[in-house]
Formats: structure tokens, C-alpha cells, sequence
């Protein structure tokens, strides 16, 4: 009997000990400084033992609605590396219209140390805090705390109060350290409806509740002199206040994998986005709800909609671009690539226009909007079946839920006969159905002329594809000597370009010759460098040393030669991310070898093909020979540009044998 | 009527042309568009230095740029901060024609805090235009006038600005209102490049014109050693209130210290009391200095507030007590304050920091050189040195920071030339012992040891702080070369006294060896294969540089598969050349079961010839070609 209450006492006892963990601010306990290692990660460098932000609505009379956003956060500092965690920054925005700015207030805080078994605390002196105005959009607000070793807790509070009462920043959920247990309350008055979004890996539930608030008006009545008078009444009005809260324990780190475009997107956090505010005795005013009043909404921003209507500043042009023009295809493409050629695209993403697509056509530069939106007008005044296309870029996320924000992009998109083909002229390299990297995000959004829209893929069309194409003669001293044609189309010629046609010829073979490891290239001839829509074809002459290991009356190589693909690129046991080509490709080597005079083969690798399961991917490999000569073709293509985590081994396991296939030697013996 | 008519035209468009012909960029020589992406028509730089305590430069720089990688170049902008204002600044572009396609006015530059990375506030600040090209080429003319009340430091000058620009007119004009404000100025790889200096009574003016652009090569000497520039210094001057006047770098010491150091290492009694308890037991000096670097390290942590005169002067040890943290500066000062507490006498130094060698020049005493502050310790004649902005470093050593270079010492009676210690080829020395075996399965079982020192050290040793996936990370990136590499287990020994570390790790991974047929090739080189192959010039132009020797060691005993016969191995290989030497030899068993691996690879530290480039690059290959040689077996 004894001995089975043992453990349940004991059991008991934990429980309640945790339970007594006191996250008032202050009281940091000796147990929490003296801890050695978070243990739940033995590696965390530093660990958020607790942390609550609270975000409410205050009201006053002369200024109206303004956001409070508490913050109080207890840090563990386990080691050196994570004395970064000690120093604390938030960036607070500056309307450059209005002149308002966000206020940060009431800042404590506190490092707390062991000196010699007693709890030694340390405060950050006011002095010690600074503030950095960044630019005329953001401050920011910094301190690091004083005192700070391995072993020390820190402890920290402060207000943000924000007059811009229809905005709330981003809650983040996890960070690059372990947290332990933290509390996000939001509490919006019953005038303002945000729809909450939770994005990342992490299960979370909001608790939801109401309580209620109240608003006391001063009313001064005016006198007759247009003065106030002495005498006040008042008048309240009550309201309900919608509170979610969430409360979430051992919070695991956000770590980094390769081959992930944006780690960002992985992180848990919360958005809220206004969907409509409802002031008493005033009609609703709407935000967003649904995607068709998200592309509604912001086709009537008259820095969307009205953009597109917009044609006169274009009109002569238009006349001389369409002069030898007949079909749509035709006409399509002379727009397209005049855009592309008279407007510079200055490094913005938007939806929206900066400074009118007007002003933008005169100075020929402009963001995504001024250059996309001003080509779907173009279109449109020639007669085409035009339409922009918001997208969400790879590194804004994918948009689950429908938001304005869930859009930072937009291209332009023309329907052909049953075609739709997608136009983006802000890099200068992009083709109609080609476009830049950054925006082949999964769906994007058509919106048409009465502002209702449907979801589009993004996916990228034609396959693109590298072809190497190797025709040599190996000496007896290992030396390669031959010919060499490469073929790039669509993505590989558009990446090509960007890559290479704004260095000089010399600085590109340099880099291609030490690619190769001291590949010595003549006769180098290029075609279609510069014709958008051709295949790119590189042609040359080389001479290569090392090719092969001569070891006593022997010769080996791989017949891939120096395309042999040498490293699986993916070296880590798991994966939490998937994995992200970008798009579809493919990959063809043909090499036809003369083996040096006096040798025979005595092995050759036999052929293989394997496949990826779903047919995301195969790789093929085929090999013959005559006494003095090797031919192989190699195919390898991936035919899905997002490989799901859940196929991961597949992946790994592909490129282990491919990468045992190419590394295969052939073996020549002296006759 | 007509006539007349014509004639102005004609006079007008030649005044027009005149006007333009640095705007245009259809008429540059091709001697300076080859290798260029941009051309610099016309820099000019004035100088005022009207009285002590006020210095006012004007600026006018006009930058052609020819394409995409020329953009870098435009450098419209300028810094300032509470002490320098900007008066006025300006920026107009051209199209190629010279045509005049926009103006930029102050209120139109981009203005930001330029606190950079590692920084957590300074008052620096920067204006700075951020402009899209719609062509190229495209010219930038960019105008900025500046005034401080200190005249501590005067702008030095480089007439060619990096790689892939090119220079047509360069000029440099400093001027000073009495002999007195005169600076001294120091000329460097002006020979090369036409330049005429026009000495008056009251100015120095430097002109320079047509200097072709150069391409980067690696191993080279940094572009700061090989630029022509001009480096001034004032002899008399004011900074941040502070009076000078310096003609040899001991003024330079006693300046600093009498204004920045002397009275900045006084400490609470709390302070006094604690480091002499921990330093209680210690009799010797050295001791209790490593007692005392080892409290900074373990209490203190790097962070960096630079305003006003805090460019300079260190924050005073009880603040960096009270709050734990400081600069470089700061945290030097403290560690000072903290010996002299205990009877250990330590100097402040300035030192340029980098892993580029930049020593200061015993014939020019300036008081901004260098960008890093470290201490030494005098014991028994030598100078120990530590780096206290650095928690990890073994005492005594400053690894290739601040490694090998002449640095300030500034001592209570003025500065001193001294050298920091150089870690030199054989110095830098890493060992390998290990062993593995590969299975009839293909599966290779190793273990190895990796013993650092010198260099090497600094490269390896601050692994033992990483988390462990990094540290798996670390080694698959290290040993790249094999596939379906599996790291076991790992330890770390690191030996502060010595200064040495010792990595124990045990491995494995499945299909080294590659198959062909009945045969097993594999490469015995496992765990140190070098394949760094200097890139190839056409015409390599600047002299090779090594700018640290090394010495790497490997004896790996290999156990052969069961199955399997040696059919081949690679010939020993000995080499020895004016760079180093390479050797490799092997050793099969009387059973023929096991082969021992001997590997050598040394490389001295030297400036060599640009025709000695192309040796060094045919060593490096015969290297990784040895270094990837296969052994072969044959299935019994």
C-alpha cells in the first residue's frame, strides 16, 4: 500500500512545484538562474522561460482609438552565444502623412545573477537605453542589459501605444530559442472585426471570451462667446470587448534547413487583418472577408483599378508598337517587350503603385505595380483579353487565408483562345509565360474589370532544360581535349542571362574555366544571348587536364567526365521544410569518348533508370561502346517544383544512387 | 540674318558641348572603358582647413557608369553625425548624350542611421540617393559640402577608387589658412600613374588623370597596398575639444593617454576587493593576468555605443563594471584597470584589425591608424597579449586578428612601436592520426584525431561552442567529398595553456569506394583532401601573396576489406618547390591487409613574382590531383 502512493505523492509534489513557478514580473526564482541547460534542448543557447504580450484598445476623448501593446518576457541566458538574446530592439512606424508615431513607455527591466548563492539583481539604467531613428518611417527602440553572463535571467517590460488603432503588428509565436510557456492576449472593442490568422508548424488554439468596456464622453457644451463653459456633462456608452487568448508551453526553436526559400514563413505567429469596423449609429465600412473582397477591395484602391483605366500618356506609343502587328500573339508581344525595354523596375515589390504608372511611363522606373499595371493597360487599349494577377512572392509567404496582405505582388495576365499566359516585364530577361522566380508562388489571383476574381496557378509552362553535349578524345596522360555544346531553355536561359549578360565574355569563361577546375576554353562562339524566347546555345573548343586516374597499366574516369554529378546535395537524416525547385528541369549530358590509342575497355557501368514515385522525378542512364569509342546520355529531371516533406527519403535516397551511378568508373587496360 | 543666325547656334552648341563633355559618355577614351564598369570623369575633393577648430570640404564627383556592376559606384552619399554637419548636397544625372534626366535635392536623398551590424548605437548617420538607371551608360554628378569643428582627421585620398573602375581626372586640393594647420602627407604607388603635385604657400594640390581600370586576382595584395593614394595627417589640431600636436608617435601615445586613458581605470571598492580575493592565491604577474583575463571573459560581453568623442576615448572602467559590457575600447580599459589592481602593469594598444597584415608606419605617426584596440602584458621581457573583446581566445594568443603586425603600444610616457606575435608556416600546424576500415560491403568505420595549433587553432577550435548540429553540419561541409557521411560521436580537448585542440571523431559512411566491376576504387586520402586550385588569369598582373604558411600532417592506417586484393596503388610522391613541399607515401602490410597512409603538406608564408602565380597554381594542382590519386582492389 505504501509503496503505491509513493509515486503519485511524488508525482503531486512536481506538479505543484511547477505550478508554483512564478511569472510575475520580479519574481525570477534562484532555480531559474541557477539552471544549467534548458531541458527540454539541451543546445538552446538561451531559452524565453516566459513571455505575455497584451494587445487592447484604449479611447479618449480627444484623440479616439489608439492600440497598447504590453510586453513582458523573462529570458534564460545558458551560454555565450546566446548573450545576443540580451539585447532588445522594436521598431516603432512614423506616419510621414499624419505626423503620428508609435510611443514605447513604462520600459523595466532587470538582469538577475547568483553572487555567491544570493540572487544578485542588476537594473538597466534609463541612460543605457537608445533610440535610433532609422528613417523618416521607423525608430527603434534598443537597450541591452547590464550584467549579463552565462547563468543570468533577464527580465523585461515595456508599452508600445500605437495611434494606428486599424493595424495590429504581427504576433510572433516562436523564435530562434526554445519558450517555455508563453500568454498572447488580444482584447478589440466590438467596433473593430479582424479576422486572426495563424500561420507556421505549431498547433495553436485561441481561447476565445468577451467582457465588457465602457467609454465616458465629456460633453462641453459651447457658449456663446465660442468659448467653453464651465459646465460638463457626461454620457457613457458600454460595449463588449472580444478577447482571444493563447496560452502555449515548450515552444520548440525555429531551426534553419537548407534549400527552404524563406525561413520566415515556417515561423509560428499570428496576423490580425481588419475586416470591418462597425462605429455605433454608422454604417459598416468592410475590409476584407472572403478573396473576392480581398481582390475587390484592392482593385478599387486608386492605386490598383484606376491605374489600369488609366491610357492616355501611352497612346502614341501605343499607335507605333502596334504598327506592324496583326495577330494577338503579335500584339502581345510587341507590348510586352516595349514595357519590358522602357521601364526599369527600381527593386519594389507591391500591389500597389507608387508613384502612378503615369510618372512612372515618364521616368521609366517604377515598382512591380507602376510596371505590371501600366502593361495590363497597355494591353487592354490594343484589345486583348487582359487581366492583373496578384501573387504572394516566395519569401511573403503562400496565402492560406484571405487577406490584403496575403498579396504583395501583381503581373499582368492575357487570355489567347483557351489560353492564359502570364506576363511579368519587371526583369529584363522574363518572357510572356516566363516569369521571375520570385513570383512562381503556388496561386495567384485574376481580377477583372468588374472587380470579381478566380485563383490562377502560377506554375511555371514549358520544362526548361540544360543539354551538355561532349565529344572528346582522352589521352594516355589523363587529359581531355574536345568540343563541347551547351543549350539552355526557359528558366535555364532566363537564369543564364541574369547570371551572365551583364559581365563581360572574359569574366564569364574565367568563371566557367574555374568552375571546371582549370578548364582551358577556345573558339567560344554564343547564339540567342539576347533573343528572348530562343534557347541559348554556348559552343567551344576546351582542353582539360586530371581527367582521369592512371594507376599502373590502367586508366579509370567516369564517362560523365567533369559534368559527373560527384555530392548528394542532400546530406541531413530528416527534413522538416519541403523541398523547393522552384520549377520544373531537366538535365541531358551526351558525351561521345575516343579512349587513348593502345588501351581497350576492360569495364564499362551498365545502364540504369530510376524514378521518383508519383513520377515527380527520373533519372536515366545509358551507355554503349565499339572498341575505341563510349557513348552515354544521362537524363535527369524533376518534374514537380515542390517536392512535400513527406517524400524526403525518396529524394535522398534518388540522389545516393544516381551519384553511385555517375561515379562508376570505367576501366581501360593497356593492350 | 541668316548668317548671324547659324553663327550663334553654332557658338551656342560649342559652349553647350564644352559644358557637357565630362555629362556625355560617347567620347571616353577606350583606355579607360577596358575592364571598367564604370568611369570616374572627374573627382575633386577641396579641403578647407580655416582655423583649428573648423574644417569645411566640398565635393564634386562626376561618375560615368558604363553597366549593371558599375552601380556600386555611384556613391551619392555622405556620412555625417553630431559633430560633422552637411551644408549642402546635391545630385544630378545625365543620359548618354550629357542630357541632363534628373535632379536630386537634399530633401529628396534618403536619409537612415548608419549603425552598423555589431553596433548598438552610434550618432553616424547617412544621406544617400537611391536612384533606379533606365540605361546605360549613365553619368551621376554629385556635389556635397561638409563642416566640422574637427580638424583631428583629414580624408585620404585614393586616385583609382577599386576593381573595374577607371579614373580620368582626379583631384585633390587641401588648403590651410596658416603654416601651423599645414599637414604632412604621405604618398603611396603614385610612380605608376601620372599625377602632378603643385605645392603653394598655402595649399597642396595632387591632380591625376587617365588611370586605367585594374581586375581583381586572388592572392594578391589588397587593394589598399596597391592604390595610389595620399594619406595627410595634421600635425596641430583640435578633436572633440581635445588639443594636438603630434610629430612622432610617441606624441601620439601620450596624446591618447593623457587625454583618454590616465584617468579612465578607476574602479568601485566592491571591484578592488573582488579581483584581488580571486587573485589572492597568485604570486606571479602572469598568473594572476590570465586570473584576470579569465573574470573578463567569463563577467563581460562585446557590445558597442559610439557618440562624439567615444569614437576614441574608452568608457571609463566603473561604467564598464557597473554595466558588464563595452567596445573594444572600453573592455581593454577595464581588463587594464583590473591588473593595475592587482600590481599587473598592461598597455592599451591600437592595432588595424583583419586578417589582412596592415602594420603602422614607423615614418608616419597617425593618430587613425588602426580600427581595434587590444592589451599587452610586459613579463620577463616579453609582451604578452590579450584580446578582450573575446570570450573564447586562450590567454596569449590573438589568433589572425590581430596577428604579426606593428601596432601602438601607449604607455603613461608616451606610444611605442612594437610587433604583435607572428604565427609563421610550420607554427600553424594541424595532425591527423587516425584509422579506418572498409567493409566487404562497402562501409567505411573510422575514427580521427585532429590536433591543431598556431593558425589552425584559431580556425578550429571555436567548433567546441557550436550546437551540435552545427557541429555535424561542420564536418559534413569539411569532408564534402563523401557521400552518406555519418558523424558518430565527437569530443574536444582544448588545451588554453598550450594552445593547443584536439577534435576525437569517429565516423562512417556506406559506398566510399566506387565499383567497376570486380574492382573497388577509393581515394585513401579521407580526411584531409585539398582541392584548392588558385582560379587561372590570362594575365596575371600583381604578384602572388601568401600571406600565412601552414603545415598539415596525416597518418591514417587503412584496413583493407577481407575479400578484396590490392591490385594498385599510387607512386610515392615527393615534392619540393620555392612555395613548400608535398609528399605522400604508403605502406602495405606483411599480410597486405592494412596500408599506411603518410601525407605532407607544407605551405610558406612570401610575396612572389606575378610570373611565380602560374607555378604556385600548377603546385596546387599536382596537390589535389595527389590528394584524389585512388588506391584499387580486386574481389578475391
Amino acid at each position: 500500500m505504501k509503496s503505491k502512493t509513493l509515486p503519485l505523492l511524488l508525482l503531486f509534489l512536481t506538479i505543484s512545484f511547477v505550478n508554483a513557478q512564478n511569472y510575475s514580473f520580479g519574481k525570477v526564482s534562484e532555480e531559474e538562474v541557477s539552471e544549467k541547460v534548458y531541458p527540454l534542448d539541451s543546445s538552446a543557447v538561451a531559452a524565453v522561460l516566459y513571455r505575455s504580450v497584451n494587445v487592447r484598445y484604449n479611447y479618449t476623448q480627444s484623440t479616439g482609438f489608439s492600440t497598447i501593446t504590453e510586453v513582458h518576457e523573462r529570458i534564460k541566458i545558458y551560454k555565450k552565444e546566446g548573450f545576443n538574446y540580451a539585447t532588445i530592439s522594436e521598431l516603432l512606424y512614423i506616419s510621414d502623412t499624419s505626423n503620428e508615431k508609435e510611443a514605447f513607455r513604462g520600459l523595466k527591466a532587470y538582469t538577475y545573477n547568483l553572487q555567491e548563492g544570493t540572487l544578485e539583481e542588476s537594473k538597466l539604467k534609463s541612460s543605457d537605453t537608445f533610440t535610433e531613428e532609422v528613417s523618416k518611417y521607423y525608430s527603434k527602440e534598443k537597450f541591452t542589459l547590464p550584467n549579463v553572463k552565462e547563468g543570468s535571467v533577464i527580465e523585461y517590460e515595456y508599452t508600445v501605444t500605437s495611434p494606428f488603432y486599424y493595424n495590429i503588428h504581427e504576433i510572433k509565436l516562436q523564435f530562434d530559442i526554445p519558450i517555455k510557456k508563453q500568454k498572447i492576449s488580444v482584447q478589440i472593442p466590438e467596433y473593430f472585426v479582424f479576422s486572426p490568422q495563424i500561420k507556421g508548424y505549431l498547433e495553436v488554439t485561441p481561447k476565445a471570451s468577451t467582457k465588457s468596456g465602457k467609454i465616458t464622453f465629456n460633453n462641453k457644451d459651447r457658449n456663446s462667446s465660442g468659448g467653453f463653459s464651465g459646465t460638463s456633462t457626461f454620457s457613457s456608452i458600454d460595449y463588449t470587448i472580444n478577447v482571444s487568448e493563447f496560452e502555449m508551453s515548450d515552444v520548440s526553436a525555429l531551426k534553419e534547413e537548407p534549400y527552404i526559400s524563406n525561413i520566415n514563413n515556417y515561423r509560428a505567429a499570428i496576423n490580425y487583418e481588419l475586416q470591418y469596423v462597425k462605429f455605433p449609429q454608422e454604417p459598416i465600412k468592410y475590409y476584407t472577408t472572403t478573396w473576392e473582397e480581398v481582390a475587390k477591395t484592392i482593385y478599387d484602391s486608386p492605386d490598383f483599378g484606376s491605374q489600369i483605366n488609366n491610357t492616355r500618356y501611352f497612346k502614341e506609343e501605343l499607335a507605333s508598337i502596334l504598327a506592324n502587328t496583326s495577330t494577338e500573339v503579335e500584339k502581345m508581344n510587341a507590348i510586352f517587350y516595349f514595357i519590358q525595354e522602357h521601364m526599369n523596375w527600381n527593386e519594389y515589390y507591391s500591389k500597389y503603385t507608387d508613384q502612378g504608372v503615369k510618372k512612372a511611363f515618364k521616368e521609366k522606373t517604377g515598382n512591380v505595380a507602376d510596371i505590371n499595371l501600366m502593361l495590363v493597360a497597355m494591353l487592354k487599349e490594343a484589345g486583348l483579353k487582359a487581366f492583373p494577377v496578384l501573387v504572394s512572392t516566395k519569401n511573403n509567404g503562400i496565402p492560406i487565408f484571405p487577406t490584403r496582405e496575403g498579396f504583395n505582388y501583381v503581373i499582368a495576365s492575357v487570355a489567347i483562345g483557351n489560353e492564359t499566359i502570364l506576363l511579368d516585364a519587371t526583369n529584363k530577361y522574363a518572357e510572356p509565360n516566363l516569369i521571375p522566380n520570385r513570383a512562381l508562388n503556388w496561386l495567384g489571383r485574376l481580377i477583372k474589370e468588374d472587380g470579381s476574381s478566380v485563383a490562377i496557378s502560377l506554375n511555371a509552362g514549358a520544362q526548361s532544360s540544360e543539354t551538355n553535349m561532349i565529344q572528346a578524345t582522352l589521352n594516355g596522360k589523363g587529359t581531355l581535349e574536345g568540343a563541347m555544346r551547351i543549350i539552355h531553355k526557359n528558366y535555364n536561359a532566363y537564369n543564364f542571362r541574369n547570371a551572365n549578360n551583364s559581365i563581360s565574355e572574359d569574366s564569364y569563361l574565367e568563371k566557367f574555366e574555374n568552375k571546371y577546375n582549370g578548364m582551358e576554353i577556345s573558339n567560344y562562339t554564343i547564339d540567342h544571348k539576347n533573343d528572348l524566347g530562343d534557347p541559348i546555345t554556348e559552343k567551344f573548343d576546351f582542353t582539360l587536364e586530371n581527367q582521369a586516374d592512371i594507376i599502373g597499366d590502367k586508366i579509370y574516369f567516369s564517362p560523365s567526365l567533369f559534368k559527373t554529378e560527384k555530392e548528394n546535395p542532400f546530406k541531413l537524416e530528416k527534413r522538416t521544410y519541403p523541398i523547393d525547385f522552384g520549377y520544373a528541369w531537366e538535365e541531358r549530358l551526351m558525351v561521345n569518348l575516343t579512349i587513348p590509342e593502345g588501351y581497350e575497355i576492360t569495364t564499362i557501368p551498365a545502364p540504369i533508370a530510376i524514378n521518383l514515385p508519383n513520377n515527380m522525378g527520373s533519372f536515366k542512364y545509358n551507355i554503349t561502346n565499339t572498341d575505341n569509342e563510349i557513348k552515354i546520355m544521362v537524363i535527369l529531371g524533376v518534374n514537380s517544383s515542390i517536392i512535400p516533406i513527406q517524400d524526403y527519403d525518396y529524394v535522398k535516397e534518388f540522389y545516393k544512387l544516381l551519384v553511385e551511378k555517375e561515379t562508376e568508373k570505367v576501366v581501360l587496360s593497356k593492350i | 540674318m541668316r548668317l548671324f543666325i547659324s553663327l550663334v547656334t553654332l557658338f551656342f552648341c560649342h559652349f553647350l558641348i564644352s559644358q557637357n563633355l565630362e555629362y556625355q559618355s560617347l567620347l571616353i577614351d577606350k583606355n579607360l572603358t577596358e575592364d571598367a564598369n564604370a568611369v570616374v570623369r572627374s573627382n575633386e575633393i577641396t579641403i578647407n582647413i580655416n582655423a583649428i577648430d573648423e574644417l569645411v570640404v566640398t565635393k564634386r564627383r562626376v561618375v560615368t557608369v558604363l553597366n549593371k556592376q558599375g552601380d556600386d559606384y555611384v556613391y551619392a552619399r555622405e556620412w555625417y553625425d553630431d559633430s560633422e554637419k552637411i551644408i549642402a548636397i546635391q545630385a544630378v544625372v545625365y543620359d548618354q548624350l550629357g542630357k541632363e534626366t534628373n535632379k536630386i535635392k537634399q530633401k529628396d536623398f534618403n536619409d537612415v542611421s548608419a549603425v552598423s551590424g555589431g553596433t548598438m548605437y552610434s550618432d553616424s548617420r547617412v544621406l544617400y540617393l537611391e536612384y533606379t538607371p533606365v540605361s546605360y551608360p549613365y553619368t551621376v554628378e554629385f556635389t556635397v559640402e561638409t563642416k566640422t569643428k574637427n580638424t583631428g582627421f583629414i580624408i585620404p585620398w585614393r586616385f583609382l577608387e577599386g576593381y573595374g573602375v577607371s579614373t580620368e581626372k582626379s583631384k585633390y586640393t587641401i588648403s590651410y589658412s596658416s603654416t601651423d594647420l599645414k599637414p604632412i602627407i604621405k604618398e603611396k604607388n603614385l610612380d605608376n600613374i601620372a599625377v602632378i603635385k603643385t605645392d603653394t604657400e598655402n595649399s597642396i594640390t595632387y591632380e591625376a588623370s587617365n588611370i586605367p581600370a585594374i581586375k581583381y586576382e586572388e592572392l594578391a595584395p589588397s587593394f589598399a597596398e596597391i592604390a595610389p593614394q595620399i594619406h595627410p595627417r595634421m600635425v596641430n589640431f583640435i578633436y572633440e575639444g581635445f588639443r594636438g600636436a603630434i610629430n612622432n608617435w610617441q606624441e601620439v601615445g601620450s596624446w591618447m593617454y593623457s587625454n583618454h586613458i590616465a584617468n579612465k581605470d578607476e574602479l568601485t571598492e566592491a571591484a578592488k576587493i573582488l579581483i584581488k580575493s580571486l587573485t589572492a592565491g597568485a604570486t606571479d604577474d602572469l598568473e594572476k593576468a590570465k586570473i584576470v583575463y579569465n573574470y573578463v571573459q567569463q563577467n563581460t560581453r562585446y557590445i558597442s555605443v559610439q557618440v562624439g568623442i567615444g569614437g576614441i576615448q574608452p568608457i571609463s572602467a566603473i561604467e564598464v563594471d557597473k554595466v558588464k559590457y563595452g567596445d573594444c575600447k572600453g573592455l581593454t580599459n577595464y581588463t587594464k584597470a583590473l591588473l593595475n589592481e592587482v600590481g599587473v602593469t598592461s598597455y592599451y594598444t591600437h592595432v588595424e584589425s583583419g586578417t589582412n597584415k596592415v602594420s603602422f608606419e614607423a615614418d608616419f605617426p597617425d593618430l587613425w591608424a588602426g580600427d581595434h584596440v587590444i592589451l599587452a602584458i610586459p613579463y620577463k621581457n616579453k609582451l604578452f597579449w590579450i584580446d578582450c573583446t573575446s570570450q573564447v581566445h586562450p590567454f596569449g594568443f590573438i589568433g589572425d586578428f590581430t596577428d604579426g603586425r606593428q601596432v601602438l603600444l601607449i604607455k603613461p610616457e608616451g606610444g611605442e612601436l612594437v610587433s604583435t606575435p607572428a604565427y609563421l608556416n610550420e607554427d600553424n600546424h594541424q595532425k591527423i592520426e587516425g584509422s579506418y576500415s572498409i567493409s566487404n560491403e562497402n562501409k567505411i568505420d573510422g575514427l580521427v584525431a585532429i590536433t591543431t595549433k598556431g593558425i589552425q587553432y584559431d580556425n578550429h577550435f571555436m567548433i567546441k561552442d557550436r550546437k551540435p548540429d552545427d557541429i555535424v553540419k561542420y564536418y559534413k561541409g569539411i569532408w564534402n567529398y563523401v557521400n552518406n557521411l555519418n558523424i558518430n560521436k565527437y569530443t574536444f580537448e582544448n588545451d588554453t595553456n598550450a594552445v593547443v585542440f584536439r577534435e576525437n571523431v569517429s565516423i562512417t559512411a556506406d559506398n566510399y569506394a566506387t565499383k567497376s566491376g570486380e574492382r573497388l576504387l577509393f581515394s585513401p586520402n579521407f580526411f584531409n583532401r585539398n582541392d584548392f586550385i588558385p582560379k587561372r588569369y590570362r594575365n596575371r598582373q600583381f604578384p602572388l601573396e601568401i600571406q600565412r604558411g601552414y603545415l598539415d600532417e596525416d597518418e591514417i592506417t587503412i584496413q583493407l576489406p577481407s575479400n578484396y586484393d590490392i591490385d594498385a596503388i599510387p607512386d610515392a610522391v615527393a615534392i619540393l618547390n620555392k612555395f613548400g613541399s608535398y609528399s605522400l607515401s604508403f605502406k602495405v602490410s606483411d599480410d597486405k591487409k592494412t596500408i599506411d597512409y603518410v601525407r605532407k603538406l607544407f605551405i610558406k608564408d612570401g610575396r612572389y613574382s606575378n610570373e611565380s602565380y602560374d607555378e604556385y597554381r600548377d603546385f596546387r594542382k599536382e596537390v589535389s590531383q595527389h590528394d584524389n590519386s585512388k588506391i584499387v582492389l580486386i574481389r578475391i
